[in-house]
């Protein structure tokens, strides 16, 4: 990756690159994925390889019919940090070609058919969970259930075999797959039950308080703060994100709290520190002033509090994100900083 | 070092953003400095290189005249070429033999330029001896009371801002007292690797400060506060030891890229945000960088002009670098080849830091009084450029708070309208979005090109903004004379109409006449007389029809009065060409028209052939002069009357003659009743009469002729009389 000589000033740069960049999101999610093995099994591992495989062919195969160097571009981990998003979103044991038709299409429709890294409007991992969310809904809804509940989380064998067959010999699937809490919480308020009552009735905070699910977006809020702390993403995406979502659920909780759930529930169930952290902070379809991505964050949030209160999904990130990917320009446009000597 | 910066710098060891809260400009950034490389050594002696290339031109501005030839013998300090013009109006500086020796040639040398230019420079080769002028400037050693005395001064010295810009310093000077009112220090010397101003305040703090009181002395400034980064602790003890007895505030800055930047300086040290239209001087603040002053000050105290300056050799390729007060034209070459190179020098030497520097095409190019590093890095391989990610790095660093990735991605997609809209021209091209962009693209590059690529769609703009106000005036001045035609037209009806009132009273009073009238009437008569008789020339045709030439004559009287100035001068405007022949050809066809249509009305047997007669003349150039001819020989008039301007009124009174004796056959008939009608009726009336009353006009004609005839001896003796002469 050695080319030409630098032609012109500066002849000097801080060595940051793509690649480093990408690098350093993904050690950022270590943590979680961790986290994920820990609680849930294997599962998020053995799709996490599948999804890997599927990237390396799919960036293989568009980057030479789109007549671009494979090497660098293969390399600059943006699939990597793409997939890694995606797996985080569909059940730990979703059978295998949903992971991989899922990552198959974002990076396909997301990133290549609009002309590679950096051109995509739209998130590429939420583009290939919205499609994933409207083609195969039930797959999508059928999540391991953590260990809170097995008992002992299947071993990667195990894993494996539910992924890659559908089943265990001799023992039952439903053992161990159930809804996620944000379904629980929806399946409850359709059945007449009480927020409060839903919350109270599962056994969902078990492991010093905190649910699994609880854990698994702790663990993405450290990797968050260590991107944060190092510069690798902006203050302004989770600030913004996780600031106007916990105000508007403090909001209608304090108005209704047997309809709506409380904010630690908000913030702690679902994709919440994932988008905050991991999916909105993508540079290429966020916005980029600083005001510019305060504004695109705060609608993030109040999208995704609206959808997973009143719309037809559980979990309203992939939608909310989309949407937003949408009013960048706009978003950029209105908010560009005063520049240095002029008056606004 | 106040509270709150301990408090950032312990901060900023664990978090090292905090950094950015120190100072008070946007973004910018931490680069390597590697200047202890040069810093650690002592200032070298001077080194006199084989030869000194000087150019003339060294700044902003025009190249300056050699005023010594070759083979010439010169001292150090020797006026070795003068400023070309008018220094006031074109910058131009002189420059000064850095040494003594022989100028050995004139010639043309590549310069230290980006894009390698050429230029004429005079290459002095040294004796050795290094001989000098004392006092070259002949200063006596009192400091200059006012700006325009420095000025004179700094102009003779030839000095320039060392800092990197190289505006001739006198011209940055204003030339009122007092307009300065906080003179500003430069000693941030923000960018990596260079150490020369860190050195010099070391070495000569008290140079600066004196020059620094000198200039503020003459331009009348209350304060002077000088800015040093604070990772110059040796620099800023010396220049505060110096100025410790003086009003010189010495300011520590945070060390942070590019503090040095002349607005970004100006902000840290007054809080004043230079707004993006006006220069420093404008808001009362002038800016001088250390090495500026320190020249100041030894060519106003010593009359020492502007020979030599403290450079940095430094750079990773070089094994020993150092600071030397190198003289003005020193290769770069001999520089670096003294601070010996871990390799052999065969990459592009920089002139200037890397972040704002440019690779000079030839590693023997000259020293200037700009030049204030040269830097030896090999070149490093690096990355491949990747499409942007739109990561805001770039954002985040800019000091003038751009949108570096907009503005690339409009130049990319070479939508430059856009890109100036996003103010690219208060890019200072300091370069930290480059050295932070994770996709390595070489943002400023792109800047660069926009900023030329917009001046040249302006300067084609303006040339099509030109061409067009040409069309423009050139439809605006058909229009006005169109315009003027009509007015004057209007005009002439207008004194007609006045004309014709005044005769009513007068035309049997006030038998004086004017040549001009005279014989404008008797041609027009003739002309007319001419028409009824079919056009037939006749030379006796004089008495033949003495009513319609007395008519005429006494219109032409009151209406040349009237109207001869005013007539006269519109037509002379168009009659530049002073042609009176054509102007006597127009007047008689015009007449002749005239006429036609009068006899027309009046149902003239010989209207038909006058009338075809006239077209063909009129229509075809061949023609014209037996039209010329006729008209001359019926009216008798000499070609003798050739001013144009006569010409012209003649013609004016000619018109108005003719229009004036029709006016008076109608306003005749109803003479009596209507007399002292206001003349705007009788613009009706007469746009009224026009079909309605040809017997009205025959009556008048009647009148008109009887009247004519009481008077018709002296009359008619006294045109002929005018017309003949
Ligand atoms: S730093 Fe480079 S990659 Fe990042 S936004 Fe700016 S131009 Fe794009
Ligand atoms: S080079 Fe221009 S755009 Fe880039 S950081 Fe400097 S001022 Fe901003």
């Amino acid at each position: 990756m050695s080319q030409s000589i630098l032609s012109s000033s500066p002849y000097t740069h801080n060595n940051q690159s793509v690649r480093k960049v990408m690098l350093q999101v993904q050690i950022a999610a270590l943590p979680a994925l961790i986290a994920h093995i820990y609680l849930f099994g294997f599962g998020i591992a053995i799709q996490w390889m599948l999804a890997v495989a599927t990237a390396l062919v799919v960036e293989y195969v568009m980057l030479k019919l789109r007549g671009r160097p494979v090497l660098p571009f293969i390399s600059d981990m943006s699939a990597l940090i793409t997939i890694t998003g995606l797996v985080f979103c569909i059940p730990p044991e979703a059978p295998w070609w949903v992971i991989v038709t899922g990552s198959a299409f974002a990076l396909t429709f997301g990133k290549h058919l609009y002309g590679g890294l950096g051109y995509n409007p739209f998130n590429p991992a939420m583009l290939g969970y919205a499609f994933l969310l409207i083609s195969f809904p039930v797959q999508m809804t059928q999540w391991a259930l953590p260990i809170e509940y097995t008992g002992e989380a299947l071993n990667l064998l195990q894993s494996a075999q539910v992924i890659f067959t559908g089943q265990i010999p001799g023992l039952s699937m439903d053992m161990y797959t159930g809804a996620t809490p944000l379904n629980e919480v929806r399946n409850g308020l359709s059945q007449g039950l009480s927020v409060q009552d839903t919350l109270n009735n599962s056994a969902l905070s078990s492991l010093w308080g905190l649910s699994s699910w609880g854990w698994i977006n702790v663990a993405f809020l450290l990797g968050g703060v260590w991107m944060i702390y190092s510069g690798v993403i902006s203050w302004q995406y989770p600030v913004g994100f996780l600031g106007s979502l916990a105000a508007i659920s403090l909001l209608f909780n304090q108005i209704d709290p047997a309809t709506y759930p409380p904010v630690d529930f908000v913030l702690l169930t679902g994709g919440t520190m994932l988008a905050a952290f991991f999916i909105i902070t993508d540079p290429v379809t966020a916005s980029t002033t600083p005001r510019g991505k305060l504004i695109y964050a705060c609608g993030i949030g109040i999208l995704v509090y609206v959808i997973r209160n009143w719309g037809a999904f559980p979990d309203g990130i992939a939608f909310a994100i989309l949407l937003m990917n949408i009013a960048v320009p706009l978003i950029d446009q209105y908010t560009q900083p005063r520049v240095f000597g002029h008056n606004r | 070092m106040n509270f709150f910066m301990l408090v950032v710098k312990q901060l900023s060891k664990i978090y090292p953003s905090a950094k950015r809260w120190a100072y008070r400009f946007h973004g910018g950034v931490f680069p390597r400095y590697n200047k202890s490389l040069s810093a650690s050594q002592p200032i070298r002696p001077q080194l006199i290189p084989e030869k000194l290339i000087l150019p003339l031109q060294q700044q902003v501005g025009l190249p300056a005249c050699p005023i010594v030839q070759v083979g010439d013998k010169v001292k150090k300090n020797q006026l070795l070429a003068k400023p070309s013009k008018d220094p006031q109006k074109a910058l131009s500086v002189p420059i000064h033999a850095p040494t003594s020796g022989t100028i050995i040639a004139i010639e043309e040398a590549t310069l230290a330029h980006p894009s390698g230019l050429e230029g004429v420079c005079i290459i002095l080769q040294p004796d050795g001896a290094n001989q000098a002028i004392e006092n070259a400037l002949e200063v006596d050693g009192s400091l200059p009371k006012t700006p325009v005395e420095l000025k004179s001064v700094l102009l003779k010295s030839g000095i320039v801002g060392m800092g990197g810009a190289g505006f001739p310093t006198y011209a940055k000077l204003p030339n009122e007292r007092g307009r300065i009112h906080t003179l500003l220090i430069n000693g941030a010397e923000c960018e990596p690797f260079i150490t020369c101003d860190d050195l010099l305040m070391q070495t000569q703090a008290e140079a600066i400060i004196k020059g620094a009181l000198l200039t503020a002395e003459a331009l009348g400034a209350e304060r002077i506060i000088c800015g040093i980064e604070t990772n110059k602790p040796a620099a800023i003890q010396a220049m505060k030891k110096a100025a410790a007895s003086t009003s010189v505030e010495i300011k520590e800055v945070a060390t942070v890229y590019p503090m040095g930047g002349q607005k970004q300086l100006t902000l840290e040290l007054t809080g004043i945000e230079t707004p993006h239209d006006s220069h420093a001087v404008d808001i009362g603040l002038l800016m001088m960088n250390v090495a500026t002053l320190t020249a100041i000050y030894r060519a106003v105290s010593l009359g020492d002009p502007l020979t030599s300056r403290l450079v940095t050799v430094s750079g990773l390729g070089l094994e020993k670098p150092f600071n030397m007060d190198v003289m003005i034209g020193t290769p770069f070459n001999s520089l670096a080849q003294a601070a010996k190179p871990k390799v052999k020098l065969d990459y592009p030497l920089v002139m200037g830091g890397p972040m704002m520097g440019f690779q000079v095409k030839s590693n023997e190019v000259p020293v200037l009084k700009t030049t204030n590093c040269v830097l030896a890095n090999p070149p490093e391989p690096v990355d491949m450029q990747m499409p942007c990610i739109r990561c805001g790095e770039c954002m985040d660093v800019c000091p003038v708070n751009l949108l570096p990735q907009q503005m690339y991605w409009y130049s990319q997609a070479h939508e430059f309208d856009k890109v100036e809209k996003l103010q690219v021209f208060d890019c200072i091209e300091c370069g930290c979005c480059s050295y932070v962009c994770p996709s390595h693209i070489p943002l400023v590059q792109y800047y660069r090109h926009a900023k030329s690529e917009i001046k040249a769609i302006h300067a084609e703009e303006k040339a099509v903004e030109l061409a067009k106000q040409r069309h423009e005036f050139k439809l605006a001045r058909i229009e006005r004379e169109k315009q003027e035609r009509e007015a004057r037209l209007k005009a002439k009806k207008e004194a007609v109409k006045q004309a014709a009132a005044k005769t009513e009273d007068s035309s049997e009073k006030t038998p004086a006449k004017k040549a001009a009238g005279a014989a404008a009437a008797a041609r027009a008569a003739a002309a007319k007389r001419a028409m009824q008789k079919g056009n037939k020339p006749s030379s006796g045709s004089d008495k033949a029809m003495p009513s319609a030439r007395l008519k005429a004559i006494e219109a032409a009287k009151k209406a040349a009065q009237n109207s001869e100035l005013e007539a006269g001068s519109t037509a002379s405007m168009k009659s530049s060409t002073g042609d009176a022949k054509s102007k006597a050809r127009q007047a008689a066809q015009k007449a002749a028209q005239k006429r036609a249509q009068k006899v027309k009305a009046q149902s003239e047997p010989a209207n038909k052939d006058a009338k075809t007669n006239l077209k063909s003349e009129s229509s075809s150039p061949t023609k014209e002069p037996s039209a010329e001819a006729i008209s001359l020989d019926l009216t008798q008039t000499s070609e003798a009357t050739t001013a144009s301007k006569k010409e012209a009124a003649r013609k004016a009174a000619m018109q108005a003659a003719r229009a004036a004796a029709k006016k008076r056959k109608v306003s005749s008939s109803d003479h009596q009743v209507s007399s002292d009608k206001p003349s705007g009726e009788r613009s009706d009336n007469q746009t009224h009469q026009q079909d309605e009353n040809s017997d009205k006009r025959q009556k008048a004609m009647e009148a008109a002729r009887k009247r004519a005839k009481q008077r018709q001896a002296e009359k008619n003796q006294a045109a002929d009389n005018q017309e003949n002469t």
